[in-house]
């Protein structure tokens, strides 16, 4: 059995567990092995809902009192106690913050091996070998699991929730799960956001990045209207923030911050080698500039030559549509 | 109170990483080992709940590894301030998180240790596990991403962070296991009397030889597609426009 | 005038207290100075006389720049005290029926000297007035009480001096009239006595053997050497010294004027940044030494402020009374090896040096590796320093590219050499002197193999040969490219024509102005290049910093503070068409600032180094 675990984020499915079931379905074909999908936690009914027309064979929901916040501890013991019940070959999720939190306990109170953040999985083996990157990055490995049972995390992006399969689940069961008060040892308060003064860019996922070529501060909007159409932080090059134009703490380079996003898209930045170091790690890079020869170019996948005053309010528009 | 920081030394974000004849790991003579980022976060804020409790409050560095490789990094810790040091001396490389943390845990229990803190993940395997699984071995509440800590009584406050801007507090009881994100805190740097005062210190070193059973193991280290193929996008802005659409949304599928 | 016993008594008791008062003020700080660390240097004599004859009595600091209007009328006030010397002797004398002059001597010292310098000294000092209550320059800092009462003093010196003198001459008054001008006078030296050593005015003592007792180094700070293998009691009193001042850096708090010129010139402070050298390297020192009776004031340094510094020493060039100024060797020593508190930015960068020897961390070099190796053969070692070797700024290879061009068309041999580590200069300002010493250790053992070195970084040639001679014995000898090229002009080893009509400047950097004393040797290269050469506001030795100074290169850009723009800025309104510079640190600095700042209406300026320029013009 293939089993899919899916997460609650603030009453829906976490967009990663979604490519989680992706994977799910890629590995029961391949493998021949039935998926389940299960339904643990906070808010399981809500996401059973929301998943019953994924293609599965069973859409399983595991509730409980004590886990109807999110705990380490509660889904941690939980979840073991399905794997016990079911013998999962491949347990999957998305490699979340939660993930992190509380699947290392699985895989220790079971004795069976998670493999993180995998990137890629290739079938050319008697058992499918899983890819993740190390050291920064500036490899990857492939790595071999050998266990009745292996947890699975996939990072965001590795399988797109575009090629989800959709046909609903042959059978929906419940799983009782045995929990009691004294098994829960940590507390958890409610979730909050705090107010968006110091953006950690960091963690963001896209960012589009003004430099230079932006000319003049009343030319700002044009950008930060894409940003926002494309749900993007907005980031800049230090000419920028020099000029007063956005606060510092949206500058990328050797004297800002150091980003990795998903996707880097640069608007008027010819990238300075200050500027560069600070986001040559981003998976894509796109760069808009009217200058051919623009060394930003020697480090993007997509060279957009051209003039940013037309390109940007265009695409905006385009992608609002 | 007794808290453990575990460290690793890593290569350095500048180091150049080259696999190595086996195909399974690095060539390590090229490379400069350095503290993990996280871990030096860790080690702060513990040396400051030791600082805030000003009782007989221990900070214990732990490490494992080879000499080689991590002696500068426990030096260190004891030069920033840990009162001493746990060397486990492994020579094999393991790159189970399971076996590692068992390794940890086997070592460790007999300490009893109150509080473990360890980066949130290693940037060099960044498998992100071990501080939760040694805090299920060794039967502790854990919680990761740790980016702010109080204690309050008799339990340890834990402000984790959520995804997309969301946090979270967490009360555990001790023993706890917990894992600091980076920039919780501003790590200080080894005063001159810290330099000398860690020569002085007690470091226990542990020998010991790996089990052997990993149920992950690295087969292949291989550099992922570093020639970046660039597509240049030109012509009129209609089809500039179009091209880019497409890409953001078939190839990248960030919209 | 006839002085009754009781006056007489009152004289002498009060001029008694003034002076004993005066005096034990005086030793009360000299005892406090004494107990600072280092001993003052008299090497040098007759260098040392002739600085004092140039600073006081030519006035050559206090009237030169944009103050020597201001000075001119200090040297007024300045000279009329020492005139009136001899007759304040007189003065009191004659309470006495002596005196020292007889009335001959004393009528034509009045006509030809007391009296035009009374005349003089009244202006300069009611001109000073004008300049600090009327004008109010921001750096004279705020209203000063001690100031008001000094111009009333020196006022009332000088006129009841003139009414008396007149008086004597040509009797005018009833007795009781000129006794109470002449008590008057008296009054006001004796307040003078009391007023002098708990002000600034104790410059007025201090200041000819402040100037004389300077150090010639500038920076001058002291070395630190750090024993590894020191007993617990050595490394306490090594920590110890590290919060104590030099003894010239305590008789520099007690000397100084208050005048701000350290302010007016520092990069920092017009940067925006808070540093404010007068106040935080001086004055905020001097109540924390009076009250401890001590030294130990170190801790006392603004840290923040500390980290500010460039050190770029214009506070010490300019300040007047000799004082060196510069204190962030001090704190940032101080917070880095006592407290261990070091920004992130900076703990980055000493942990690249400890590790990889360079301050990028980086594991090898592109263009170390593609240069000439050094074999005993050739004449020079060419040291590239990091900013070089890992391409700091990129476009500075093609300068190191250009001066090896000039030295082969010089027939001068040189070679790297491989295993170069950073001279350690950013760890050395940064106050880290452990990661100093590891460097310079490893750096002079493979230098003393060598004779002659030469380098495009003033920081290197600074470091190998200045700072490293204050540890080792070095038996090399360094020369920064900018010299090597103006001797291979001078010995016509190579002839530079004179090239385009472009306007062309020169951007003094502080480490080969102020610290090497190099300011001619890059000048003559450019100008054989540049016919249309032209000097910047502030050059030479009164250069501003390029902002990098001081390890200030790494510091996180907070988006506060212009001190790094600064520079760049003066030289885009200068309307150059090119700017050269002596510095790789100052060259990136440039190319950094000029890109963003130049409006979009003009043309972008050229950066060179005094090797592109020369390189591009050899024939």
């Amino acid at each position: 059995m293939i089993l899919v675990v899916l997460e609650n984020q603030r009453g829906n499915i976490h967009a990663f567990s979604k490519e989680a079931v992706v994977a799910g379905q890629q590995l029961s074909e391949k493998l021949g092995l039935d998926l389940s999908i299960l339904c643990l936690g906070e808010n399981a009914s809500s996401l059973r809902e929301q998943a019953s027309d994924y293609s599965a064979k069973n859409l399983i929901l595991a509730q409980h009192d004590l886990i109807n916040s999110y705990s380490a501890d509660g889904y941690s013991k939980a979840l073991a106690q399905v794997i016990s019940e079911l013998s999962p070959k491949y347990v999957l999720m998305g490699h979340s913050y939660m993930v992190r939190d509380f699947l290392p306990r699985v895989s220790a109170k079971l004795d069976i091996p998670f493999v993180s953040d995998i990137i890629t999985v290739d079938y050319n083996s008697d058992s499918p070998i899983f890819s993740r990157q190390v050291f920064n990055a500036k490899l990857a490995t492939k790595v071999e699991a050998t266990s009745d049972t292996v947890l699975l995390s996939f990072q965001s992006a590795a399988f797109s929730s575009d090629g989800m399969q959709i046909g609903g689940s042959e059978n929906q069961s419940d799983f009782s799960v045995n929990l009691e008060a004294s098994d829960i040892k940590s507390q958890s308060e409610a979730e909050f956001q705090e107010s968006a003064s110091g953006v950690d860019l960091t963690t963001a996922e896209l960012i589009v990045s003004v430099g230079r070529g932006i000319e003049s501060q009343d030319n700002l909007p044009l950008v930060e209207s894409l940003a926002s159409a494309m749900g993007a932080e907005i980031a800049s090059s230090r000419p920028v923030v020099d000029m007063g134009w956005l606060p510092p703490y949206r500058q990328i380079g050797s004297s800002g911050q150091a980003v990795s996003p998903k996707l880097y898209l640069s608007v008027g930045i010819s990238g300075a080698i200050q500027h560069v170091v600070g986001m040559k790690g981003s998976k894509t890079i796109m760069a808009i500039n009217k200058d051919e020869d623009a060394p930003i170019f020697e480090i993007a996948d997509y060279a957009v030559i051209g003039d940013l005053m037309e390109i940007v309010p265009k695409l905006t528009e385009e992608i609002q549509k | 109170m007794k808290i453990a920081v575990l460290t690793k030394a890593i290569p350095s974000y500048e180091s150049s990483i080259r696999v190595d004849s086996s195909g399974s790991w690095i060539d390590e003579s090229v490379v400069n080992f350095v503290v993990n980022e996280s871990d030096s976060y860790a080690l702060e804020e513990a040396l400051q709940i030791k600082e805030k409790l000003n009782d007989d409050t221990e900070v214990v560095v732990v490490i494992m590894g080879n000499e080689n490789n991590t002696s500068k990094v426990l030096k260190d810790g004891l030069a920033k301030g840990a009162d001493r040091g746990i060397f486990i001396n492994n020579e094999n490389i393991d790159t189970d998180p399971l076996s590692i943390a068992k390794l940890f845990s086997e070592n460790l229990k007999e300490e009893s240790f109150d509080l473990i803190f360890s980066g949130l993940q290693s940037d060099d395997l960044g498998s992100g596990q071990t501080g939760v699984l040694i805090g299920e071995l060794l039967g502790m509440s854990t919680a990761t991403l740790g980016i702010e800590t109080k204690m309050e009584d008799g339990n340890i406050k834990v402000k984790r962070e959520l995804e997309s801007g969301w946090f979270q507090w967490v009360t555990l009881p001790f023993p706890a296991s917990i894992s600091i994100q980076s920039g919780i805190n501003e790590p200080r740097y080894p005063s001159l009397k810290g330099i000398m005062g860690a020569k002085r210190k007690d470091v226990k070193s542990l020998n010991i030889s790996s089990s052997g059973d990993n149920k992950q193991k690295f087969i292949e280290l291989f550099i992922p597609k570093t020639e970046k193929v660039t597509e240049r996008i030109t012509g009129d802005v209609d089809s500039i426009v179009a091209r880019m659409l497409d890409i953001l949304k078939n190839t990248l599928k960030v919209i | 005038m006839k002085f009754h016993i009781i006056e007489q008594i009152a004289l002498v008791a009060f001029l008694f207290s003034g002076i004993s008062f005066f005096l034990y003020q005086l030793l009360l700080r000299l005892k406090i100075v004494l107990k600072g660390k280092l001993d003052f240097s008299i090497e040098d004599l007759p260098k040392r006389l002739l600085r004092v004859f140039d600073e006081v009595i030519l006035h050559k600091k206090v009237a030169s720049g944009k103050r020597k209007s201001a000075g001119i009328l200090h040297a007024f006030v300045m000279y009329g005290f020492i005139f009136f010397g001899l007759i304040t002797i007189n003065h009191f004398l004659t309470a006495f029926d002596l005196y020292i002059f007889n009335d001959t001597i004393r009528k034509n010292y009045f006509y030809f000297f007391g009296a035009p310098w009374a005349i003089l000294c009244t202006t300069g000092i009611l001109g000073l007035a004008y300049r600090r209550f009327i004008i109010k320059p921001e750096t004279l800092g705020k209203f000063s009480a001690t100031s008001a009462l000094v111009t009333v003093f020196i006022t009332t010196l000088m006129i009841t001096y003139l009414i008396d003198e007149i008086h004597h001459l040509n009797p005018f008054m009833n007795n009781p009239g000129a006794k109470i001008n002449w008590w008057l006078h008296s009054g006001v030296i004796g307040g003078f006595l009391f007023l002098i050593p708990k002000s600034k005015h104790m410059h007025l003592v201090l200041s000819p053997f402040n100037i004389f007792l300077r150090p010639f180094e500038v920076p001058s700070h002291p070395p630190i050497p750090i024993d590894l293998e020191a007993s617990e009691e050595e490394l306490d009193e090594l920590l110890l010294d590290l919060s104590k001042l030099s003894k010239d850096q305590a008789l520099d708090i007690f000397t100084c004027v208050e005048c701000g010129r350290c302010t007016d010139v520092c990069p920092a402070n017009r940067g925006g940044g808070i540093l404010n050298p007068k106040y935080h390297f001086i004055l905020d020192l001097k109540d924390p030494m009076l009250e401890s009776n001590d030294v130990n004031v170190v801790d006392k340094i603004n840290v923040e402020a500390g980290w500010e510094c460039t050190t770029c020493q214009a506070c010490t060039e300019v300040c007047p009374v000799g004082n060196h100024v510069e204190k962030a060797d001090a704190i940032r020593s101080f917070q880095v090896m006592v407290e261990g508190d070091v920004p992130q930015e900076y703990q980055k960068l000493l942990r690249n040096l400890q590790e990889t020897g360079n301050t990028e961390g980086a594991s090898s070099s592109e263009l170390l590796q593609r240069m000439p190796e050094y074999t005993p053969d050739k004449e020079l070692v060419l040291w590239l320093g990091c900013f070089a070797k890992h391409a700091m700024d990129p476009n500075f290879v093609k300068s190191v590219e250009n001066f090896t061009k000039i030295l082969d068309s010089a027939g001068v041999t040189y070679g790297v050499l491989s295993n170069e580590q950073c001279s350690g200069d950013p760890a050395n300002k940064l106050g880290d002197k452990l990661t100093y010493q590891m460097l310079m250790d490893n750096n002079v053992e493979e230098l003393n193999k060598v004779k002659r070195v030469t380098t495009m970084c003033p920081h290197c040639v600074v470091n190998l040969q200045k700072e490293y001679s204050k540890y080792h014995d070095i038996k090399y000898e360094v020369k920064h490219h900018t010299q090597v090229i103006n001797e291979l002009l001078e010995e016509g080893k190579i002839n530079i024509n004179p090239g385009s009509l472009e306007k062309v400047t020169y951007h003094d950097p502080c480490n080969l102005s102020r610290t090497l004393d190099e300011v001619d040797g890059p000048r003559n290269a450019i100008k054989a290049a540049a016919p249309e050469f032209f000097e910047l506001d502030e050059s030479g030795k009164d250069t501003l910093c390029c902002g990098a100074g001081g390890a200030l290169w790494w510091k996180k850009d907070t988006g506060e503070g212009r001190t790094h723009l600064l520079r760049a800025e003066q030289v885009i309104e200068s309307k150059t068409d090119t700017v050269v510079t002596g510095c790789n640190f100052c060259y990136g600095m440039m190319n950094q600032g000029i890109g963003p700042l130049t409006p979009a209406d003009q043309d972008k300026i050229e950066v060179k180094d005094v090797a592109d320029i020369v390189a591009e013009n050899i024939s």
